[in-house]
């Protein structure tokens, strides 16, 4: 926010919905990092955990969007400030969803498989993990910052998600081949690079939701 | 507590302002109450005329008539011989002092009464009739009880033998009261109970709509250019300050330049309503000009706008709208300039309408009195019959000025309520 | 965002230079109001904005002091050169004001004052024609038809800024300059002003001064950003609100200074 408003209030709660999503952001993030690492070490305790912070996202998703509906009734805002309160309501919901496909993917571990998993099938999915995560941090930072390099930047780093995730997905069906005891839990191995995918194209949205907040314009697609 | 002991004053202060503007306005009411009383004790007894009863015989003889329907003969009768023996003959007097005491009972006009009597009652030719004459002033005192009698004779105005007659006129219920029409229908006399301010209501009527005809036209036209049209610059401001510094000059220098330019150089006959009119036409132009301009002001210029936006020129915008506007406040500006115009003396001084002025004038041309100047005409005649025409006359022109004011508030409030 | 591409100048501004006396007013207004459309000018109090307005049907010639340099073209023809009827311009370019000023008379003779002085109506029966159906093009006959003798000051405020709208229609014009024609009217009101102005666009080219940025954004499809007596921004109205180019545009329309 470079200028503030001639009203007081009125950037008072821009600020707070600002907030609230830098701390859900945060709180995604996390929520992310700790169900990749629910996964790669199958720490089953660790999922109750990420349900509850699960619930948290969900609850800042209502306060938000609350909060952007008092805003648009009480300042009918414009341009900058218009910009704002629709591309945050979007990214809540994105952030939403993201926490949604988190929380469903530590979820997968519960069933737990009866033998060791192989260390390529897991490290490519660590790879990916991380790819996500390091992309949901840069979406966020974009946001955070209002760069609209940062946010090309995720929009780009999809292609390198979209590429862990076919590895990811080959090494599963691998696995899947060789062993067909672990048909359950390969299965939902399936499910989790498939979540992670997704969970990226959600951050990419997000990205193009700060892109847009910024410069009143959508990142174009073949760059 | 401070802050109580604060509020109390305020309170007590308010209640003290309160109290000073009754005592002020009491004040106020007080004198104008004592201005009006006085005026109305000495005035209303002018409206009152008193006539004395006379039988009298219509001597064709006597009135030297010998063919009834001989007009000349009839307009040239010898009415005063007429009255003079008969109403001598009605009271006894042993000598001709007395008898001239007799016939001063009378008004001096008595012989034109007999006449008018006479030309309306032909057919009692030779017969004896009875016939209201109006006294004379000295009489008609002395029945108004304007003169104390218990004074010594010769500082009275009438003689023992005159109020003995008095007396048993009385008595013999032959003294009346009349509503006096002398009043309002005759021009001045040195009579006190035959003049009248009949002459002079017509010449402040000629007066003032001399004043009106050429003060009202020119100062509209003079407001509306200055307010609508004149470019706002030196010469502008200028003429706008003199105008104010016009309304404050001494109406008796307007009289002067009457005199100098009007009577002198143009030669305009003097004491008529024509000069009168214009001098007070020259006092009235700024006073009708400033509540013109404030008027015309207090048009809202939305009103203009909307004019000019349809396309219409700026003539068309003033005339047809922001004038018709401005009328109301317009008018009752122009009453109430002429009202000070009606009550106005000195400058009517200076061009001779001061003049003793019998007949009633005919036109603006003929010579002619006001109501301002008969009042101080009067009043400084020593007649006690003149001091209640004074009032009279003064009660006159009181009415006219409240009619006029009262003309001024209702136009304003009439029209502005339609035009809002 | 649908427009209309084949747009056509009905008015435009070159190099408008306004003095009041030594103070200028307007600097260098460049800019085209497109035929029948609603173009809104926008700005805080005294910038300029209805000064340039008035420029347009020269309302401003009123002023003494107010010198005015550049040209405007209507249909290509300059109405600042010299010998310009101003009379005839206004009966091209009406006017409709801030508060509703209906002249004290009665709603018919309201109406029937523009025609009457240029003369339109050949008879009575035309000059009854002309003040139904500019009623009818303002929304208000069926509001008044039955009372057209009495005067136009009795009607509410909204009815009233209606009257001055058929009364700007009356003498037929092609532009219709509006200058805060809602700033004394109820929510209503205005939005029956609003509806009035959508439906008039296709017969009139209008040009509204607004201070409420919201009526801009709903009735206008062109929008200029005045300030200090220049034009910063003019634009479609959906990226003037949306996403404005200059800086100081998005600071006035966010409420950032005033």
């Amino acid at each position: 926010m470079s200028d503030d408003h001639i009203v007081k209030s009125y950037d008072e709660e821009l600020h707070i919905i600002n907030d609230a999503i830098v701390q859900m952001g945060s709180l995604t993030e996390s929520l992310l990092e700790d169900s990749m690492n629910a996964i790669t070490k199958m720490d089953k305790d660790s999922v109750s955990k990420i349900v509850e912070s699960d619930k948290k996202i969900n609850k800042f998703r209502a306060s938000i969007d609350e909060q952007i509906m008092t805003l648009l009734v009480k300042r009918s805002p414009v341009a900058i400030d218009l910009r704002l309160a629709i591309s945050t309501l979007k990214i809540s919901q994105d952030l939403e969803r993201i926490g949604d496909l988190a929380k469903g993917n530590a979820k997968k571990i519960l069933p737990l498989p009866e033998d060791d998993l192989p260390p390529e099938m897991l490290n490519s999915m660590r790879r990916l993990g991380e790819a996500v995560q390091k992309q949901i941090k840069l979406s966020l930072d974009s946001y955070l910052e209002r760069s609209t390099e940062k946010a090309i930047q995720v929009v780009k780093d999809d292609e390198q998600v979209n590429d862990l995730t076919k590895i990811s997905i080959k090494e599963v069906l691998d696995f899947l081949a060789k062993d067909k005891k672990n048909l359950e839990f390969a299965t939902n191995l399936l499910f989790v690079s498939k979540n992670l995918e997704r969970a990226g194209d959600h951050i990419t949205r997000i990205a193009e939701n700060v892109y847009y907040l910024i410069s009143g314009d959508y990142p174009k697609k073949n760059k | 507590m401070n802050k109580e002991l604060r509020r109390k004053k305020r309170y007590q202060a308010e209640k003290r302002f309160q109290v000073y503007g009754i005592i002020a306005i009491s004040l106020a009411i007080f004198f104008v109450g004592i201005l009006v009383t006085k005026i109305f004790s000495d005035g209303t007894s002018a409206f009152s005329r008193t006539m004395i009863k006379t039988e009298i015989k219509l001597d064709a003889d006597l009135l030297g008539i010998t063919d009834i329907n001989n007009k000349d003969e009839v307009e040239n009768a010898d009415y005063y011989t007429l009255i003079y023996d008969e109403f001598t003959k009605s009271i006894p007097f042993s000598n001709d002092e007395e008898e001239k005491q007799i016939i001063t009972l009378l008004s001096p006009d008595y012989e034109y009464e007999a006449k008018d009597f006479f030309l309306k009652n032909k057919d009692q030719l030779g017969k004896t009739v009875t016939i209201l004459l109006t006294a004379s002033d000295d009489f008609d005192q002395l029945h108004k009880g304007n003169f104390p009698r218990d004074i010594p004779e010769d500082r009275r105005r009438l003689s023992n033998f005159q109020l003995q007659i008095y007396d048993q006129l009385v008595k013999e219920n032959k003294v009346t009261k009349v509503f006096n029409n002398y009043l309002f229908t005759k021009g001045d006399s040195r009579d006190p109970e035959l003049a009248g301010f009949g002459g002079a209501i017509i010449g402040s009527f000629f007066t003032i709509l001399i004043c009106l005809i050429i003060s009202f036209p020119i100062a509209l036209m003079a407001a509306v250019y200055l307010e609508e049209f004149a470019p706002k610059n030196r010469i502008t401001e200028l003429i706008e300050i003199n105008i104010n510094n016009l309304a404050a000059v001494p109406s008796i220098v307007y009289g002067l330049f009457a005199l100098g330019i009007l009577l002198n150089v143009l030669e305009l006959p003097r004491s008529t309503a024509l000069v009168g009119g214009i001098a007070l036409s020259l006092m009235t132009l700024p006073r009708i000009i400033i509540p013109a301009r404030a008027s015309l002001k207090a048009v809202p210029p939305s009103i203009r706008e909307g004019a000019l936006a349809v396309g219409a020129s700026k003539v068309q915008a003033v005339f047809h709208h922001v004038v018709p506007l401005a009328m109301p406040g317009t008018l009752s500006g122009t009453i109430i300039g002429l009202a000070q115009a009606l009550g106005e003396t000195a400058p009517l001084l200076l061009i001779g309408m001061v003049a003793f002025v019998v007949e009633i004038p005919g036109s603006p041309l003929d010579p002619s009195s006001s109501l301002p100047v008969q009042v101080y005409l009067w009043s400084e005649s020593a007649e006690r019959g003149f001091v209640e025409k004074t009032s009279a006359t003064i009660m006159m022109l009181l009415g006219f000025l409240i009619v006029m004011n009262s003309l001024a508030v209702y136009a304003r409030q009439k029209f502005e309520k339609k035009w809002n | 965002m649908e427009l209309n591409m084949n747009r056509e100048a009905k008015v435009i501004s070159k190099n408008v230079d306004v003095f009041y006396g030594n103070k200028q007013a307007l600097f260098d207004i460049n800019l085209e109001i497109f035929k029948n459309e609603v173009t809104a000018l926008i700005g805080p109090s005294g910038c300029g904005k209805s000064t340039f307005l008035r420029c347009i049907n020269r309302m401003n010639d009123v002023i003494d002091i107010c010198k005015i340099s550049g040209e405007i073209e209507i249909d290509g023809f300059n109405i600042y050169k010299q010998g310009v009827d101003v009379v005839r311009l206004r009966e091209k370019v009406g006017m409709v004001f801030q508060k509703p000023n209906p002249f004290p008379k009665s709603i018919y003779d309201n109406i029937a004052y523009g025609p009457n002085i240029h003369g339109i109506a050949q008879n009575k029966q035309e000059l009854d024609e002309i003040v139904e159906n500019s009623l009818k093009k303002a929304a208000l006959w069926n509001e008044v038809k039955d009372r057209l003798n009495e005067p136009g000051t009795g009607l509410s405020g909204g009815q009233q800024q209606r009257l001055c709208i058929a009364r700007a229609i009356s003498i037929n014009p092609e532009i219709i300059l509006m200058d805060e024609p809602c700033s004394a009217l109820d929510p209503i009101a205005t939005a029956k002003i609003e509806e009035l102005i959508d439906s008039l666009k296709s017969s009139y080219t209008i040009v509204i001064v607004t201070h409420s940025m919201a009526q801009a954004a709903r009735v206008s499809q062109r929008t200029g950003f005045f300030h200090l007596g220049k034009l910063i921004e003019m634009d479609e109205t959906d990226k003037i609100f949306k996403n404005p180019n200059n800086k100081m545009t998005q600071d006035y329309i966010t409420g950032r200074f005033g």
